[in-house]
């Protein structure tokens, strides 16, 4: 059974089995959505995360142990859910040097050449297995373990948006330029966000995505198109 | 109509609302005014809405050039407001004319103020919002140059709008906070929860609305400070490797992979939109029932000052 821990006196976190696993991920975005279709007044919103999700509420229009209620209630419901099948993107990416500013420390790390890195990386098809962070953050699974490197102690101030890059077992690629803790190692810089537009992200949960290995002057050639184009 | 011109625009000035909670999932923090209490009175000084859009200005040096007649309020910390060179009363509403000059000289107390105009500030919408995001592409800071219009001109008639003196919020330099703690307090050793309850934290100069970073005594893990990326709270005290708590705010991510101690009740998060880097920071355990007794209190605030406000039509 999910565990419910408060997250401050507006939100609460329900929590899976604690590991990055494609099926423990499915129950969490189906009790996402079993929570979001049933449209619970006082409930305002719903993130579903790898192991875990956060929903947001009104304490003036829902009592807390009505809250916790109602939740255990969709937990029944979501086992009926199915979340809906995923699109495969193709994104090209520039590896190493000053895109991929990590890649020899990463290399060091693990143990393995650059060369090596870029080769079990860039074959790995990630799953999208939700949308974080800032300005929609495509989180990433199935990094291989050979390429397992911890974060770094203290965040970067800022990294450039369209780095690839990986940390405690996740991969993502970074939409726009953004303070981070994860070591980067490439660069794609097909369009990853767009403020304009509902979703303004081109990726949902579910998704896969490869980071496919192209020179520079490529790479350089998609900036700013849309991330539908290479599917 | 056109409100102002920028004449120089300020440490970190921007345009905002009640901001664009509901697209956490789509990885978009809610932003919005740091400060509600003190944004909502300038506006209901001018009779907008409680969440129009207004300036939420930091530290001092804005200065504005009024391009027509108008209503205004400045309400939050203290900046000095120069009113053409001489002292411009906040918390109430005030015309001033065409061609006056409205400036923000040097902080005395608090850190962010509010300014409104009758009509509220126009511009672009960014699902369905107005608060700048600036890292989410949503919107700038102020620039020099710039010119801020207003939806309306309705200026028939000056307003006397005044708040209380009695309920005006005091900005100390040490405060206070109420924290639930969680969602990770068993990845801290009891010491490392004792050092985060027991000590005085600074708020670093790497402070700003997405978070602040605070300086004091490092608190101690239990078994290393990450954990698989998860949703995060405002108000959130996440600790990184360093130990150093980095307490998460407005235009925070909205999730993330470092152990999350504590979170600041919602009731105390308007204050800390008035800490400045140097101020200090104290941190007191609470149960949930009281977070949300303070919440209540806190409303209760708010619908007193409502209803001052209006009792002056």
């Amino acid at each position: 059974m999910p565990k419910v821990r408060p997250s401050g006196d507006c939100a609460v976190l329900i929590e899976f089995e604690n590991r990055i696993d494609p099926q423990i991920n499915q129950s969490v975005r189906s009790l996402a959505l079993a929570i979001e279709t049933e449209r619970i007044p006082g409930i305002h919103e719903v993130l579903p995360t790898y192991r875990a999700l956060m929903v947001t509420y009104d304490p003036f229009r829902i009592e807390y142990h009505l809250l916790l209620e109602k939740i255990e209630f969709c937990m029944e419901r979501a086992r009926t859910i199915d979340p809906p099948p995923g699109r495969f993107f193709r994104l090209p990416t520039v590896y190493g040097s000053a895109h991929g500013p990590d890649l020899q420390r990463v290399s060091e790390i693990v143990n393995l050449s650059p060369e090596e890195v870029i080769r079990i990386f860039s074959e790995t098809r990630f799953m999208v297995y939700f949308i974080g962070f800032i300005c929609g953050l495509a989180y990433l699974g199935g990094l291989p373990e050979k390429l397992r490197v911890p974060r770094l102690a203290t965040p970067r101030t800022l990294v450039p948006g369209g780095s690839v890059g990986l940390a405690g077992g996740q991969a993502n690629a970074i939409a726009t330029d953004q303070p981070s803790g994860f070591n980067y190692i490439g660069r794609t810089f097909v369009s990853l966000y767009d403020p304009h537009v509902l979703p303004p992200v081109p990726f949902a949960a579910g998704d896969e995505i490869q980071f496919v290995p192209v020179p520079e002057e490529e790479a350089l050639k998609a900036r700013g198109e849309r991330a539908e184009d290479f599917l | 109509m056109k409100a102002f011109a920028v004449v120089h625009p300020g440490v970190h000035t921007t345009v905002q609302d009640f901001g664009r909670p509901g697209f956490m999932k789509y990885g978009i923090p809610a932003s919005g005014v740091a400060d509600r209490f003190s944004s909502i009175v300038a506006n209901l000084l001018v009779d907008n809405p409680a969440g129009a859009a207004l300036l939420e200005i930091t530290l001092y040096r804005l200065e504005l050039l009024a391009l027509n007649d108008l209503i205004l309020a400045v309400t939050g910390g203290n900046l000095s407001p120069l009113l053409n060179g001489n002292p411009l009363p906040m918390w109430q509403a005030l015309f001033i004319q065409k061609e006056e000059r409205l400036i923000f000289r040097a902080r005395k107390q608090g850190l962010r103020a509010y300014l409104a105009v009758r009509g509220g500030f126009s511009g672009p919408k960014f699902l369905d919002s107005r608060s700048v995001f600036v890292r989410g592409m949503m919107g700038n800071v102020l620039k020099t140059g710039e010119v801020l219009e207003t939806e309306s001109s309705m200026m028939n008639l000056a307003s006397r709008k005044q708040f209380p003196k009695e309920l005006i919020p005091n900005f100390p330099a040490k405060n206070s906070l109420r924290v639930i703690l969680g969602p990770q307090e068993d990845r801290f050793s009891s010491k490392g929860i004792e050092t985060l309850l027991s000590s005085e934290y600074r708020v670093s100069p790497q402070s700003d609305r997405m978070g602040y970073r605070l300086q004091g005594p490092v608190i101690e893990h239990l078994s290393g400070s990450d954990i698989i990326s998860e949703p995060i709270a405002r108000g959130a005290i996440q600790v990184p490797g360093d130990g150093l708590p980095i307490l998460l705010l407005w235009d925070a991510q909205v999730s993330g992979g470092y152990t999350k101690i504590a979170n600041v009740i919602s009731a105390d998060l308007d204050p800390v939109a008035q800490v400045m880097p140097g101020d200090s920071l104290r941190f007191k355990e609470v149960t949930i029932g009281e977070a949300h007794q303070a919440l209540r209190e806190e409303r209760a605030r708010l619908e007193q000052a409502k209803r001052v406000i209006e009792e002056q039509e």
